[in-house]
């Protein structure tokens, strides 16, 4: 295990209000007006002032120049990154002595700028072509590409629709206790089966929320972060693994369905951290969909190769369950902060901060995003 | 399935010529290494298990299997009124094709043997689509 760097300070913005204050036609700011809002809540959070940082990372949807001139920083090392590579490049930098306490912040403005994620317009072609390449045959949309995966998994392994449906509801739980979510509201299976088909097999609940918001947290090398945090939350462990070969035709989605990533991720984490899936205590998912939470299941080791299905019925990923996950509610229901504020409820879980979803005695947390068969996991640690 | 008009193409250094070949004589045409025999799709600059630079425009059987499949329900793109099918098939050559069965499914279809249907769309786009044969 290694504990050289850990999170010190967590902040984001009012998402709750904001999505009303859209919803109702304003525009409360724009992506860096979201970042700002949630730098000077971690700042607050953390008790230090903004010159005692000397590392910033941003977030893909703002210019790292830009991000730095509105939070009026000059700093010594910097870069943009998404949620979880901003750790693990906050870490490496820490490790490296590039910087000893490093600012991650992210804002997006995707409701109000009105952000597509499908169709002609869709955000991340130029990224990944998979994106719009089959729009001429009527394919586009990210939740699509997961139907398909969905589909071709749920046909390999006998897994129903309605298994599925334990992720919306669990994650609902979570929600539900959470006054930072979007969407509050418990959910049956039935409400969730009832609901329409967005592109069938999925529907409705199993899609992210789109609305705006600012995340940022503050990263200190260890003396530094014992010197000024009275619960640091360590990083562990870190591990990534990219499967990129044939993306485009949906090869390691629909074959593997990026299992082999994740399991040499898994092993990655698991042996630096020196604990196996048994001792975590609260598993987050990137659930840009529902689909990536067995996926994850599986990939991880939580439980065997074609049982997600059978571990979230029987088992469960509620709170209660085996392996409480997505507490907050998640990209589903409590705020689609891109992976960003699934790294604040690692932090708030074994802080014990999370009030009626708090899982008891919390010490470790799993984060795992495999966004576009990027595999990448975070172990966060408690003292 | 709609013939109307095509959302945009991609069009690439590499990917004119399939489209070109499919305007010509409605065959589907596909990269395939001069080197090592690996077909190639989409279309790209080198093989990608020999990285040569050579390859030749050769046309396929237009047999696959398909992997997997969906129904849109909700419309994205103008060109496409939901609902409407999109499947993956597994070329008999081994690339992976993202395309449409000209009738939308009425059972699973996962498995099925499918054939290559060349469509023409009312802006003149030759779309390669698939038809289950068994």
């Amino acid at each position: 295990m290694r504990r050289s760097a850990a999170v010190i300070g967590i902040g984001h913005s009012d998402w709750v209000a904001d999505w009303h204050r859209v919803r109702a036609g304003e525009r409360p700011g724009d992506c860096y007006h979201y970042g700002a809002v949630a730098f000077r809540n971690a700042l607050k959070d953390a008790g230090i002032k903004r010159d005692q940082i000397d590392g910033l990372i941003v977030g893909p949807t703002t210019a790292y120049e830009r991000m730095a001139e509105v939070l009026h920083m000059d700093v010594r090392w910097g870069d943009q990154a998404d949620a979880v590579l901003s750790v693990l490049q906050a870490v490496q930098a820490i490790e490296t002595g590039a910087a000893e306490v490093v600012a991650l912040v992210y804002g997006n403005d995707q409701r109000s700028a009105g952000t597509q994620y499908g169709g002609p317009q869709a955000m991340g072609g130029d990224l990944f072509l998979s994106y719009v390449y089959h729009a001429p045959w009527g394919m586009t949309s990210q939740g699509a590409l997961y139907a398909m995966t969905f589909r071709a998994y749920a046909e390999r392994y006998g897994i129903s629709e309605r298994d599925l449906g334990h992720v919306a509801v669990a994650q609902r739980q979570g929600s539900a206790r959470n006054p930072n979510a979007i969407q509050r509201k418990e959910i049956t299976l039935d409400d969730y089966m009832a609901a329409r088909y967005i592109t069938e097999p999925l529907r409705l609940f199993d899609y992210c929320l789109i609305n705006d918001g600012g995340v940022a947290l503050i990263i200190a090398e260890a003396s530094i972060a014992r010197k000024l945090a009275e619960n640091p939350v360590w990083i562990e462990a870190t591990g990534r693994f990219d499967l990129n070969r044939a993306a485009t035709s949906l090869e390691p989605r629909l074959t593997d369905f990026y299992r082999p990533a994740q399991q040499h991720v898994a092993q990655e984490v698991f042996n630096r951290a020196g604990i196996g899936p048994k001792d975590i205590d609260v598993f987050q998912v990137y659930d840009s969909f529902s689909v990536h939470v067995p996926l994850a299941l599986e990939g991880y080791g939580y439980c065997g190769v074609g049982e997600a299905g059978k571990f979230m019925s029987e088992q469960g990923i509620g709170l209660g369950g085996a392996l409480p996950t997505n507490t907050s509610g998640g990209h589903l229901s409590e705020t689609y902060m891109q992976g960003w504020a699934h790294q604040i409820e690692c932090v708030r879980q074994l802080r014990g901060e999370c009030g009626d979803r708090q899982v008891a005695n919390a010490r470790r947390v799993h984060y795992s995003s495999d966004v576009a068969g990027k595999a990448v996991s975070i172990i966060y640690g408690s003292d | 399935m709609q013939v109307d008009k095509t959302p945009p193409r991609i069009m690439g250094l590499y990917d004119a010529p399939m489209w070109q070949f499919l305007d010509d004589d409605r065959a589907l045409r596909l990269q395939c290494c001069s080197d090592c025999g690996t077909w190639r799709y989409p279309p790209g600059p080198v093989c990608p298990e020999c990285l040569s630079s050579a390859s030749e425009w050769k046309p396929v059987s237009g047999g696959g299997t398909v992997i997997s499949w969906v129904m849109f329900r909700k419309e994205y793109l103008p060109e496409y009124p939901a609902p409407y099918n999109v499947v993956a098939v597994r070329l008999d050559e081994g690339p992976i094709m993202i395309s449409n069965l000209v009738e939308d499914p009425a059972e699973n279809v996962i498995g099925r043997k499918v054939t290559l249907v060349v469509v023409d769309m009312a802006d003149g786009v030759k779309l390669p689509r698939f038809k289950v044969v068994e």
